[in-house]
């Protein structure tokens, strides 16, 4: 298959994303600190989150293609292997890391809009432990991972939806709108079991809802000065 | 606005008051416009001088109160956090 060829522009992709989820992330809490509300604290905790994951996953990727680059280029036979016994390590755990963090991070922004009880939360740490650990690429069971981040990203993106039902404000339009492409994406990763061509297709579907995401932020930034001047 | 004022909504309250004064306020007027006791202003006005968002200020043998430029910005903030939280609807 001739997908090799994006190797390495995921990084670039990811790298986007994190930058948008980092700017988020610094905005609520710098917000949680003036206004010290529940929401900004768990909105700031799951975009830094889902931010760190998105840091294992280019730290994944990164040791990916460095060692294909190095089985091109090496020729002894020796150091090639110390090359692969040393990454996979960090391979395994970066892949781990990114999962885990991934589900906590929706957890918190999905538990800013359904209030959870203690026994919830224990059963859901569970289960995303569970969908962490157990979902690893090499498993036939990996697309489990994405179908939660689909559900999860779907009932937020819908609650989304309804906020903006309600106000029409254009922001909130928008958001529904970034979180819902998101949320394609995602669908997108569990295809990636037919064809590898959907991994490609769901990395840039997902640059376009990050993308939006920040127009929506630099929007709702924007909106707020103007409200200021009338 | 719904239920109980927070302190951030009523220091709003206050300095969007001044704002719509034109920079400057009287005391008793910002106690009315604000919707505050005479107590709870004399907290809140100590507050905020302290914390260099507006000053004191005498002009034709009136007191007045003048928001500053970090008044104005810590407005233009509140502002912000406000889009924010209406978008994310938090």
């Amino acid at each position: 298959m001739a997908w090799e060829w994006f190797f390495g522009k995921d990084i670039f992709i990811d790298s986007i994303s994190l930058v948008v989820l980092l700017l988020i992330a610094f905005f609520a809490t710098k917000y949680y600190f003036v206004k010290k509300s529940r929401n900004y604290l768990f909105l700031a905790l799951s975009f830094y989150s889902i931010a760190l994951a998105f840091l294992c996953k280019i730290l994944i990727t990164f040791t990916i293609n460095y060692r294909i680059l190095h089985r091109e280029v090496i020729s002894s036979m020796q150091y090639t292997t110390t090359i692969v016994q040393s990454s996979e390590i960090l391979l395994i755990s970066g892949d781990l890391f990114y999962r885990l963090f991934t589900l906590i991070g929706l957890f918190l922004l999905y538990s800013i809009y359904e209030r959870q009880s203690k026994a919830n939360i224990i059963l859901m740490t569970y289960l995303l432990a569970l969908s962490a650990l157990f979902t690893k690429d090499q498993y036939p069971l990996y697309y489990l991972f994405y179908l939660t981040t689909f559900l999860f990203l779907g009932i937020i993106t819908h609650r989304y939806y309804q906020n903006y039902k309600e106000n029409r404000e254009t922001t909130t339009g928008m958001l529904a709108a970034s979180f819902c492409i998101i949320t394609l994406s995602q669908l997108l990763f569990v295809l990636k079991v037919i064809t590898k061509s959907f991994y490609f297709a769901g990395e840039i579907v997902q640059l376009i809802g990050y993308i939006s995401l920040l127009a929506t932020f630099i929007m709702v930034l924007k909106h707020g000065r103007k409200k200021n001047k009338n | 606005m719904d239920g109980k004022r927070t302190k951030i909504d009523i220091i709003e309250d206050m300095l969007s008051s001044i704002i719509n004064k034109g920079g400057h306020i009287k005391p008793t007027h910002l106690m009315y416009k604000s919707n505050m006791s005479h107590g709870q202003m004399k907290t809140y006005l100590e507050d905020l001088i302290n914390k260099d968002l507006v000053k004191k200020s005498k002009k034709d043998d009136y007191d007045y109160i003048l928001i500053t430029d970090k008044g104005y910005e810590f407005v233009q903030k509140l502002k912000q956090m406000r889009e924010f939280e209406k978008a994310f609807g938090l």
